[in-house]
């Protein structure tokens, strides 16, 4: 990989195509998941979960269950008063519904017994009386006057209402040629990751202490709410985090069921394995809602944008969550992809009773970007315009502060479209492709971090601790959560990089709250960036004090020492060097074991603006992605098929080669799952599809080949100049489907998913012959 | 609850257990036999995590149960390995990035050990149709079909 | 460990020992492969005390040639079907309808007779046992409302096996065996557009083989599926058409559908149509008596109306392809 003109010249580990550290356990059925760790020992667990939408529980009796021989314990509302959420303004959620549940599927109490047979027994004999309340699943009728508020403090069921206005709005679309209004449409969808939830938790009653083994993105979110919910001292729990079968933020929030297991782990005084179901995972969500979005563009005829006005309505399901992150991001990302000069967004996050939405890969951003790029689209096309030259005309150029206080200090987003017009063939084949066939683009960006932390403690961003023993293996420690994405290879490749060291010589232990220090989780895309120079700091601690070591040995001054390929020698010098284990028992027996520490802290310019809102959507670096598509619309059946997506994406830099091009893969893919066939739609609260066979995550059959381009724009703060590499090429490819469509059959979708019954149905109110939603300036 | 005594080859071992009429395959090998490289990853089905050998075909043991596999050679993942390292398969799983978080892993490798037996140098098309009872959702499928592609010919030692 | 209800099963080694177990146990299910009824059992839609196993009987696993024809054992799976060298050649529509059932590893397992048999499904059925109470349960099971018809006294889950319809156009008997000897009836006979009684068999009837008389010279056989994702769905609707072709004329044509109703269904009056090229005005007149037999509901995914229309889409294109080929 020498080659490439990007790379550092003394690369060697960063920047190559490095297979996973973990992957031979991972492929050899090696791996531990909660769910496979030793429970010959523990009770089995098991949910009683509300029948009811929305309901005041008036009895709720556990009595008869209790009384079952085998039943070791049963938790209720009782059992807990301290409620819980991920956001310390927004905690309106208990593990187990006091008084009153929300949504269809809400636990109201739990059991452990002594098998699956005896547990299930249990459950049938939980009686729960209720006095109904009107149901909403529509967040319009949920805020209609008089509607029965799901919390006391949100008049009209409104979680969040956010307006922000940047620029002159009002004078852009004044000034613009022509002005384009539309609604767009998006169903509600969820992260289906591999592995069910699982939590195995252990009370050791003799010291009143707790052990949660669980499949959770942020160990030490979870660790707080647990000891918060519990009033246990959080010296009294510990934390650990086993492999993780994927997250994609359904596990970036402490989730019920990993407090119930604690719950009910303390209650039996004993272990319990509360394993969930596929249809309970489902239901236990933190997806990303159903959105309507009415975005209205403004544009002179040159395709230069004078405004934009985007009104967002989210369904947030019955609890807070990460609801007010989620859409304060769909406004503050509207900004800092083009050079818009004014913005404006209404954003209302509305209480539903139906399961709480969340967080899921592009937080926030996934269906604003669907409904901005596919507005773009059609107005370049009434203008006359090719699609890539609209998005020349727009672009930023960085270093620059956006509108809404934003730094943009590396943007490769020119890049990624000349790429992907090159690629995909734009010139010649647009516009002449058979019938039936369309080529469609859209760009997308993402943060690489949230610059403001959810706790506001004053404590560093991330933080990793090395270890050098004896032994010459240099160890890092790190709360950093890899779920799969390749966090603890990244971080070993920096490491390594640093230190001149083989990457066999470095090995990662995660997430164990009694050794590893705290991380805040991985979300955001915050892990490679954060981390990632957290990492870089303790290596050069750790190369300084090796260095002085190697020195003293060799007659030298430490700043002339380098190490390469584990030598360590003066630069530029003859001599064969000393070798690392020399070097280490040098620099050993001055200090004994050595550790030392790394840390990064997100300055403040960059952490966004002061006005009210302005702490989500700051980041020190965005990616920016371009994805062109080609599809095949069959006007029958209305079914689309992807032929082919070709996805440019600026991750800065490349760390992980492999990894990147992997994550960028799995995020355009995640995409095309949202653009073409996933949603989760209530028959009364209850979702129709809790399963993998009427929730449609897409099969290896259907799914295109994804061509990969790594842009790097080399981040001035990035680790090695990295940015994200794993959310910002997901929100570009459904727009990129829907002008596909377009241009392949002369329909704008503006609902996803894109299903062929809704082809068909835009079709036919095509020869029907009804015009489209539309005002003119 | 009425048993049986199960009797197989499993992993090339010879085993004889009691067994429940009830009792799923996944739960055998994974409570019985503590092979828990063989996941569960839905309600049954309808993703393929769970995927072994049953007399060299891919078999669903979230669906299957335990006793219809008596007198049957079963292969899971802990199977896999060759000569006391990880098989050419495992290893182009492995090297091609195949794998992200590695829970449908182990399934998709024996789906697609069982198609390479069947068939040892399968098209793109083959190998789709080969794992199309396989849900992957970090990978997006490129990185599988070209970790299949490099086992099959060879490429990957 | 999952959550199973206890049942404990038999194992009869040949027919009439199976047959007469299910006679001395009317709710006693059969299973053969269990990718039906075993996830039907984690979900605690039904839960049977006893389970009569199937897979021992080698009288009915097998697929042999029979006065020209084929007599195909029940306990064949879907694979064999696909992977036997008579079927690939003499009948295309088959294969195909077996390919397009679920996935390769389904397919493993999955027999004849299952696919025959399949449950009726609906998406108020096929739920957990808490999704279905805390929806009053449906029709189909336990409750009394159908959800989807919510008016009527009528089960309407749909029959969702594509093979039926690929054996209906080819004629194909169904072969049923009972204690008191069985019967051979056409496969169309096996059903009534029911969704809760889909079967007409006696309780102590069982389906042993289907028997597919060889098709006619230049009789050319095909299947096509409507389904989201390329694999693993049930069919939103499924079409078979058996062509002869003779010049520039459809001489011979049969259709029959699947995933549209309670029961697989045999479009009759297509004798009317041959003589003709497959243009537009035969097509229309098939579209009409297409039309005027299926009726889908909202028991799946995706609407009623759009399955309608795909299902003529289906039929017309299917139709040309096996025209063009033939």
């Amino acid at each position: 990989m020498s080659e490439d003109p990007a790379m550092p010249a003394s690369a060697r580990l960063v920047g190559a195509h490095v297979p996973l550290i973990d992957g031979v356990e991972k492929v050899s059925g090696r791996a531990e998941y909660t769910a496979d760790l030793a429970h010959r020992d523990a009770l089995v667990g098991r949910i009683f979960r509300s029948p009811y939408s929305h309901a005041k529980i008036t009895r709720l009796d556990v009595t008869d269950a209790l009384a079952l021989p085998g039943v070791a314990a049963i938790v209720t509302g009782e059992d807990c008063d301290v409620p819980f959420g991920v956001l310390p303004i927004a905690q309106n959620e208990y593990p187990l519904a006091r008084d009153r549940v929300r949504y269809r599927g809400e636990p109201v109490a739990a059991v452990a017994a002594i098998d699956e047979t005896v547990a299930e027994a249990a459950l049938r004999l939980i009686r729960m009386e209720v006095e109904e309340l009107p149901a909403y699943y529509d967040p319009e009728k949920a805020r209609m006057p008089g509607a029965v508020e799901l919390h006391a403090d949100r008049p009209g069921n409104l979680e969040r209402d956010v307006h922000h206005e940047f620029g002159d709005v009002e004078a852009g679309f004044a000034a613009a040629d022509i002005v384009l209004e539309k609604v767009y449409d998006c169903a509600e969808v969820t992260h289906v990751q591999m592995e069910p939830d699982v939590s195995l938790a252990e009370y050791d009653a003799e010291r009143d202490r707790l052990t949660l083994h669980t499949c959770t993105q942020v160990p030490y979110y979870v660790h707080l709410r647990v000891a918060q919910c519990l009033g246990m001292d959080t010296s009294r729990v510990r934390v650990v985090k086993p492999y993780v079968g994927g997250g994609f933020g359904h596990r970036s929030e402490t989730l019920n069921f990993e407090i119930i297991a604690c719950i009910l782990a303390r209650a039996a005084r004993a272990k319990v394995r509360l394993k969930l179901s596929r249809e309970e995972t489902f239901v236990t969500h933190r997806g990303r809602p159903a959105t309507r979005i009415k975005l209205k563009i403004g544009m002179i005829k040159d395709g230069r944008m004078t405004a934009c006005a985007c009104e967002t309505l989210q369904a947030g399901g019955a609890y807070g969550g990460y609801g007010i992150v989620t859409i304060l991001y769909s406004g503050a990302l509207l900004n800092a992809i083009y050079d818009i000069p004014a913005v404006k967004f209404d954003g209302y996050r509305v209480y539903t009773n139906t399961p709480p939405c969340g967080a899921m890969r592009g937080h926030g951003t996934v269906n604003v970007r669907f409904a901005f790029e596919s507005l773009l689209d059609q107005m370049a096309d009434e203008l006359g315009l090719d699609p890539f030259e609209v998005r020349r005309r727009n672009l930023l150029e960085a270093p620059v502060r956006t509108i809404n206080d934003m730094m943009v200090e590396s943007y490769g987003l020119p890049q990624c479209l000349d790429w992907v017009e090159e690629a995909s063939g734009w010139k010649a084949r647009r516009g002449n492709l058979p019938k039936g066939k369309g080529l469609g683009l859209a760009c997308s960006h993402y943060v690489s971090g949230a610059a403001k932390p959810v706790h506001w403690t004053g404590e560093p961003h991330a933080v990793v601790n090395l270890k050098l023993d004896f032994d010459g293996g240099v160890t890092i420690l790190t709360g950093t959560a890899d779920i799969g994405q390749g966090s603890s290879t990244v971080l070993a490749q920096i490491v390594g990089e640093v230190l001149g060291l083989d990457l066999d010589r470095v090995s990662v232990v995660a997430n164990d709250s009694r050794i590893t220090p705290k991380d805040n989780g991985s979300y955001s895309s915050r892990v490679t960036f954060m981390v990632g120079n957290a990492a870089i700091e303790a290596a050069e601690k750790l190369k300084g004090i090796l260095a002085e070591a190697a020195a003293r040995k060799l007659d030298a001054k430490a700043e002339d020492i380098e190490c390469l390929g584990e030598i360590y020698r003066v630069q530029g010098g003859q001599d064969p060097g000393l070798p690392f284990q020399e070097v280490v028992d040098e620099a050993l027996a001055e200090s004994g074991t050595i550790t030392v520490k790394g840390t990064f802290t997100v300055p403040r310019s960059h952490q966004g603006g002061r006005y009210r809102g302005a702490g989500v959507g700051p980041s020190m670096a965005y990616s920016y992605a371009a994805v062109a598509t080609e599809v095949t619309v069959d006007e029958d059946t209305g079914r689309v098929t992807v032929d082919k997506v070709w996805v440019a994406h600026d991750c800065g830099f490349a760390i992980n080669r492999l990894a990147c091009e992997g994550q960028i893969q799995g995020a355009v893919w995640m995409g095309l799952g949202q653009a073409l066939s996933e949603e989760t739609r209530y028959h009364k609260g209850l979702p129709l599809g809790p399963n993998m066979f009427d929730y449609r995550v897409p099969t290896i059959v259907e799914s295109p080949d994804i061509e990969v381009k790594i842009v790097e724009s080399i981040d001035p703060n990035g680790p090695f100049g990295a940015k994200e590499a794993s959310e910002g090429a997901l929100a570009a490819v459904i727009p990129a489907l829907a002008n596909a469509v377009a241009d392949a059959i002369g329909l704008r979708m503006d609902e996803t998913p894109v299903t062929p019954d809704r082809v068909i149905d835009a079709i036919l109110r095509k020869e029907r012959g009804r015009g489209r939603k539309r005002s003119a300036a | 609850m009425a048993k049986s005594i199960l009797s197989l080859v499993l992993n090339g071992r010879r085993r004889d257990d009691a067994v429940a009429d009830n009792m799923l395959l996944i739960d055998y090998l994974r409570e019985v036999a503590g092979l828990t490289g063989t996941k569960m990853g839905c309600d049954g089905g309808e993703c393929g995590a769970c995927t072994v050998l049953v007399d060299d075909r891919p078999r669903l043991s979230c669906i299957s149960l335990a006793y219809t596999v008596a007198g049957r050679r079963v292969e899971t993942i802990e199977g896999a390995r060759r000569g006391g390292r990880i098989s050419r398969l495992q290893r182009a799983f492995h090297e091609k990035l195949g794998s992200q978080c590695g829970y449908c892993t182990p399934g998709m490798i024996m789906a697609s050990e069982g198609l390479l037996r069947r068939n040892p140098t399968p098209s793109d098309d083959e190998i789709r149709q080969g794992l199309s009872g396989n849900i992957c959702r970090c990978t997006g499928y490129v990185k599988i079909i070209e970790s299949v592609l490099s086992a099959a010919d060879g490429s990957v030692p | 460990m999952e959550y199973m209800p206890e049942f404990s099963v038999v194992r009869p080694a040949t027919v009439a020992e199976a047959v007469a177990m299910r006679a001395a146990d009317p709710e006693a299910r059969f299973v053969a492969g269990g990718t039906d009824l075993v996830p039907n059992i984690r979900r605690g839609i039904v839960a049977p005390a006893k389970v009569i196993d199937l897979n021992g009987l080698e009288e009915i696993r097998k697929i042999e040639s029979v006065d020209g024809g084929l007599r195909i054992g029940a306990a064949v799976t879907l694979a064999e079907l696909i992977e036997d060298g008579r079927l690939r050649a003499d009948y295309t529509g088959i294969v195909e309808a077996a390919g397009a059932v679920a996935a390769t590893s389904h397919r493993q397992v999955g027999t004849v007779g299952g696919n025959l048999c399949l449950d009726t499904r609906c998406l108020f059925y096929n739920q957990s046992e808490w999704w279905r109470r805390s929806n009053d349960y449906c029709l189909k099971s336990r409750g009394d409302v159908c959800h989807v018809a919510p008016k009527g006294d009528h089960c309407f889950a749909a029959f969702s096996g594509d093979l039926a319809p690929a054996l209906m156009v080819l004629g194909a008997a169904a072969e049923i065996a009972s204690p008191s000897g069985g019967r051979i009836i056409p496969l169309t006979g096996m059903y009534q557009d029911d969704g809760l009684a889909y079967l007409l068999l006696g309780a102590d009837e069982m389906l042993v083989a289907v028997r597919v008389p060889a098709p006619a010279d230049g009789f050319k056989t095909g299947y096509a599926k409507s389904r989201v994702r390329g694999a693993i769905d049930f069919p939103l609707a499924g079409v078979a058409v058996g062509l002869r072709r003779d010049a520039d004329a459809v001489v011979d044509l049969s259709v029959a559908l699947t995933g549209t109703n309670s029961m697989p269904l045999m479009i009759e009056g297509t004798d009317a149509l041959t003589g003709a090229p497959p243009d537009d005005a035969m097509l229309a007149r098939l579209d009409g008596l297409v039309r005027d037999r299926i009726q889908p509901m909202s028991s799946t995914f995706s609407p009623p109306g759009y399955r309608r229309r795909v299902v003529a889409k289906l039929t017309r294109s299917l139709i040309r392809r096996l025209y063009r080929e033939g």
